[in-house]
């Protein structure tokens, strides 16, 4: 998958360019919006990573000019998060937005949705999930570890489930918050903290290997790990 | 300044009836005295006439003989003057005529006396007195000193009570000025205030007045945009410290050591980042981000949901939660989500353990409504209360929770609030505190700034 980053800021296109090759993606860089549109004319990306504020062209007139001959899907970066910026963003075609700072994880994710949804699999969606002896029945909204049934309210199934798709990957705080409950802002409150680890009572304290961890600084992970 | 407490009516109207009843006072003693000089000589004038009467009829009165017609024609005469009394004396001193012991006369006179030269039969000057009762003028005055200081008291009294009248009706303008004043807040400092109304030694106060509301708007926007600003430039640089370290905290083989401060210095970015993205958020709420309305069902439904978000929370703090009553309207839903967590939050982390906290949700007539939360737990004193909505207010600095609370969660309440047309309220009392907003259900009027 070939990645475009136009961002202005030397050193976080240089982290965004390190951390999304390290993440298996190969990546382009453009400091400025000329460039950037050129590159995203000529170039045959997979995804753009565009920075709202750019010298040269900005980025929303650079996607303008872009959607005229490509719908190559675009995910905005924007400093500002004044309601009108968010939507005059989306109504020019950007494909998703993110607003500064975020979190390198959450944007991983964002991309993965968006490449996702360009490239539609095949595989229809499957209605059991499993992880060791973790396996949970999308249908019949069961979940069991090693033959035992957990006995988890619809909110802690919802949280079980999120990270059961994305399993092996970092998700954080902000969009647990807003996938499992709809609350799409950074809360004061460690509600999201108490409702892991209220899951993983239920899910890890009974049973030897211990599935849900906590990634510091970042948020949480479900994952087999050696022991 | 000895009595600040008195309103400028009560003084004025004090002074004034002092006045008045001193000038009415003046003019009254200027007409008693006037009245008392008239009638004294009025008086001696009248005594001077009967004098001369009493001469002309003793001159008719040649010998002896003539004495018992002289007495009568005396008697006759004091029949027409009841207030006359005379005593005529021989100069041996023996009584020729007196009349001193009729009934009806009274005991104040006034008192002439003389001497008529010539009597035959008597050999010498007869010596005469002669008083006239003055009670009746006397009574007169009497009654004239009372009615002028009636008249001065009830004169002052009126006064007093008119410019008591016309103090308040005066100063109806200044009434009008508080009331205008009182409606300014922080946010709608452009707002002037309207002397065309004014009289005319108002006007250069109400000038000096939106001069300077005028300035202190100009440096409330200044610091608005300050705020702003520097929460805005913040970003860039947090994204990429938060986005460096992230991706260096991906690197396989890091010593574990390594990743907990990186994970440590994580943490705190990304509070910083939450302190500014809340900052960015109170400024444009405060320089006039409206509310994206629209229908909402159900507020219970909505609060719902907000609490299934803080269940866990709640549930570990052994706590209860109980939502009251319900509401609809045309409201921005998110920004409602976003202001009840921050009371559910706040509620949880004060809240009597084993207690219940409770959501109530209350319509107002004219597509208002109120949204509050109630816990059991110590009480916020009164001075804290109208505080608690300032950014980074602490009512408690010893008890702040500094890791999971910047302070900043009740003004963003505050301003939502305001997005919706209403505003915060807090009260403590009793071991229950009540922390919540008033907010218009309608799509009209959603800024009043």
């Amino acid at each position: 998958m070939k990645l475009l980053v136009v961002e202005d800021e030397a050193k976080l296109a240089d982290y965004l360019r390190k951390g999304l090759s390290e993440a298996g993606y190969t990546v382009e860089v453009a400091l400025n919006g000329i460039d950037g549109l050129h590159l995203a004319m000529e170039g045959d990306h997979d995804l753009v990573l565009l920075d709202s504020m750019l010298p040269g062209i900005d980025g929303l007139s650079l996607l303008a000019a872009l959607r005229r001959t490509k719908q190559t899907p675009v995910l905005m970066l924007t400093a500002r998060s004044g309601v009108d910026d968010r939507v005059q963003g989306l109504q020019s075609g950007a494909d998703d937005y993110l607003i500064k700072p975020f979190a390198f994880s959450e944007l991983l994710a964002r991309i993965q949705v968006l490449l996702r949804r360009a490239a539609p699999r095949s595989t229809g969606e499957q209605t059991t999930l499993r992880i060791g002896d973790l396996e949970v029945d999308l249908l019949r909204r069961r979940a069991s570890r090693a033959g035992q049934r957990l006995d988890l309210t619809a909110k802690e199934f919802s949280l079980l489930t999120l990270l059961l798709r994305r399993q092996g990957e970092v998700v954080t705080r902000t969009e647990l918050a807003s996938q499992v409950w709809d609350m799409n802002f950074d809360s004061e409150t460690n509600v999201v903290e108490v409702a892991v680890r209220r899951l993983r009572t239920k899910l890890d304290v009974p049973f030897e290997h211990h599935l849900l961890h906590t990634v510091r600084g970042m948020g949480y992970v479900l994952e087999e790990r050696p022991q | 300044m000895k009595m600040p407490s008195l309103a400028l009516g009560e003084r004025l109207s004090i002074w004034l009836a002092a006045q008045t009843f001193a000038g009415l006072g003046l003019v009254s003693m200027v007409v008693y005295l006037f009245a008392a000089a008239d009638l004294d000589a009025r008086q001696t004038e009248s005594l001077q006439h009967k004098r001369e009467l009493v001469e002309h009829v003793l001159a008719e009165a040649h010998s002896d003989r003539d004495l018992p017609t002289l007495l009568h024609k005396l008697d006759d005469f004091f029949l027409g003057h009841r207030d006359m009394v005379l005593t005529l004396l021989k100069p041996d001193g023996s009584s020729l005529y007196d009349n001193a012991s009729r009934p009806g006369s009274t005991s104040r006179f006034k008192k002439i006396a003389f001497a008529y030269p010539y009597w035959e039969s008597a050999g010498g000057a007869l010596s005469a007195r002669m008083a006239l009762d003055t009670a009746a003028d006397d009574q007169f005055l009497h009654r004239l000193a009372i009615a002028l200081m009636s008249a001065s008291m009830i004169g002052a009294l009126l006064v007093s009570a008119g410019s008591f009248v016309l103090v308040r009706l005066g100063l109806r303008p200044v009434r009008s000025l508080v009331a205008q004043t009182k409606g300014l807040a922080a946010q709608n400092l452009h707002r002037q205030l309207d002397g065309s109304q004014q009289p005319r030694e108002l006007q250069p106060l109400v000038q000096q007045f939106n001069a300077l509301l005028d300035r202190l708007s100009r440096a409330y926007e200044q610091l608005e945009g300050f705020n702003a600003d520097v929460a805005h430039e913040l970003r860039t640089p947090l994204a990429t410290l938060m986005t460096g370290i992230e991706v260096a905290m991906r690197q396989p083989g890091l010593p574990e050591s390594t990743l907990d401060l990186l994970g440590s210095n994580l943490e705190e970015l990304r509070r910083m980042a939450g302190i500014v993205n809340d900052m960015l958020f109170l400024s444009h709420a405060s320089s006039g981000a409206a509310a994206r309305r629209e229908p909402v069902e159900s507020l219970a439904a909505l609060a719902q949901d907000v609490s299934d978000y803080h269940e866990a929370a709640i549930a570990e703090a052994g706590l209860q939660l109980r939502i009251k009553g319900d509401a609809a309207g045309e409201v921005d839903a998110p920004l409602l989500k976003r202001a009840l967590s921050n009371l559910l939050g706040n509620a949880t982390r004060y809240a009597k353990a084993g207690s219940v906290i409770q959501i109530d949700i209350a319509a107002a007539p004219q597509g208002n409504a109120s949204l509050s939360v109630c816990n059991e737990g110590p009480a916020i004193s009164s001075d804290h209360l109208p505080r608690l909505f300032d950014r980074f207010y602490r009512a408690d600095p010893s008890r702040a929770q500094a890791s999971v609370n910047h302070g900043l969660g009740l003004s963003i309440v505050d301003a939502i609030a305001r997005m919706h047309g209403g505003e915060p309220f807090a009260s403590s009392a009793d071991g229950t505190t009540r922390i919540g907003f008033t907010l218009s259900t309608g799509p009209h009027n959603s800024r009043s700034g």
